[in-house]
């Protein structure tokens, strides 16, 4: 169950990527899903593949991870990709029936859908592969920082995040442990027909909800025992520092996005 | 008596959106498969939230789970409409935000007239039609536009209007009647168990 959490795939390594600033990663994530949409020609695409490739081979993880990545969703992939053939119009027609159409347009632009849908996942996949879940936890802290203008509880947010992502695989464990619980009571998980389904989940969040609450009292006791007072001026543990390869890296970004401004039909 | 400090406030909407990031990955617990689609149960912890901890904090689970939903739709689309809707912030994120406010909201008011169960159904009800029904809205005005169809490289978008309607329509129902029917089954011993403390 764990091995499909996006959470926690983390794999130590102390490679270039490993070594990023975990804000810098996160930033240039969304900027690259932000670009990929710039592509719209063979030229673009390619040019965007050997970027992620290259950001492969410098994080020294096996191939073997991103494909699998990619696999349980294929089906999925494939059926947006088909949707997009069969619904987009132009270019020769190869075959017709009712409102559905086979053509040039439409081939083309279900092979740049499927590989930008890859391409987002091989990025994904390196983010949460190269960084912590703590360190994403304490990035999203720092790129939300501005919010505090509009008053918006930045500090506590970090913390409920960090706090929440410590909590995921206790929470899951106690999740299969209640889950068991109740197949031994007789409970049948994922059979009989949508509302039976609907009634088993009943039994599962009660007795979870009740334990997360108790859970949530005693962490309360401990952080009040040490002196947590919350929000402003807390020092921290983990300290992130920007190092001449983060500029470089951001370099590289804004030379993709030159390229790719230069290349687009 | 609930305990009010800070401290106990973090820790415990820490609680609810670890529940969701599980909810999000694991089958049964957080989505029934239903055919073609994924009936999700996620809403409903939303609207536990919001009916236990007040409109504000559903809101804030609530805009969690928009936010897990919008990345996702990127990242591991969980359905073949993810790719399409939930890529624009506002579908992902602002449906999920008000599904707290509204079922906290009319929790609250529904609770001083009528008794405390059938309150609760319709607050869950209310908080899940809110949802549906601004997807649905929200993808009516948003898809038609071309230019918006256009930056999603699907420039025949609104051919699929019609399915994507359909889709998210079937969705809505049997999500409305599964919360209303398991929010009170929760929440009744659930607020029984804080009110004793």
């Amino acid at each position: 169950m764990m091995n499909k959490l996006l959470f926690g795939r983390f794999i130590p390594g102390e490679s270039f990527v490993h070594h990023l600033d975990p804000r810098n990663k996160l930033l240039m994530s969304f900027y690259y899903i932000g670009i990929i949409f710039l592509a719209n020609n063979w030229s673009t695409y390619l040019c965007l593949f050997l970027f992620t490739l290259l950001a492969v081979y410098l994080s020294s993880i096996k191939m073997g991870f991103f494909i699998r990545g990619v696999r349980p969703l294929i089906w999925l992939i494939l059926f947006t990709v088909l949707l997009q053939v069969f619904f987009t119009r132009g270019g020769k027609v190869f075959w017709s029936w009712g409102p559905i159409v086979l053509s040039q347009y439409g081939l083309v632009n279900g092979v740049y859908i499927f590989m930008r849908f890859v391409l987002i996942i091989f990025m994904s996949t390196l983010l949460t592969l190269t960084t912590p879940p703590l360190s994403l936890a304490d990035a999203i802290e720092a790129i939300l920082k501005p919010l505090r203008v509009v008053r918006f509880p930045v500090y506590e947010v970090a913390l409920m995040l960090s706090i929440a992502l410590r909590f995921v695989p206790t929470l899951m464990d106690e999740t299969e442990k209640i889950m068991n619980a109740q197949r031994a009571r007789g409970v049948d998980f994922g059979e009989g027909n949508l509302f039976q389904q609907m009634r088993a989940v009943v039994p599962l969040l009660i007795p979870l909800f009740v334990s997360s609450f108790n859970r949530a009292e005693d962490l309360a006791i401990a952080m009040e025992a040490r002196g947590y007072q919350g929000g402003e001026g807390r020092s921290k543990y983990r300290i992130l520092t920007w190092h001449y390869r983060d500029t470089f890296v951001v370099l590289a970004f804004i030379a993709l996005t030159g390229i790719l401004i230069w290349l687009r039909a | 008596m609930l305990r009010k400090n800070k401290a106990y406030h973090l820790s415990i909407l820490a609680m609810f959106i670890a529940v969701i990031i599980i909810q999000n990955f694991v089958p049964l617990f957080g989505y029934i498969p239903f055919g073609l689609l994924d009936l999700t149960t996620i809403h409903v912890t939303v609207v536990i939230a919001a009916i236990i901890l007040g409109p504000k904090n559903g809101a804030l689970i609530g805009g969690v789970w928009g936010l897990i939903t919008f990345v996702r739709a990127f990242a591991a689309p969980t359905s073949p409409l993810a790719p399409l809707v939930f890529t624009n912030p506002v579908v992902s994120i602002l449906p999920r935000i008000l599904i707290g406010v509204v079922a906290g909201w009319t929790f609250i008011w529904l609770n001083k007239k009528i008794k405390q169960t059938p309150a609760m159904m319709l607050a869950a009800i209310a908080g899940t039609l809110v949802n549906t029904l601004l997807v649905l809205t929200l993808i009516y005005v948003f898809y038609r536009t071309p230019a918006v169809a256009q930056a999603y490289g699907t420039a025949d978008v609104s051919r699929l209007g019609g399915l994507l309607l359909a889709v998210v329509g079937a969705n809505g129902i049997p999500e409305a009647i599964l919360a209303a029917v398991v929010a009170p089954l929760i929440c009744t011993p659930l607020r029984r168990f804080q009110q004793r403390r």
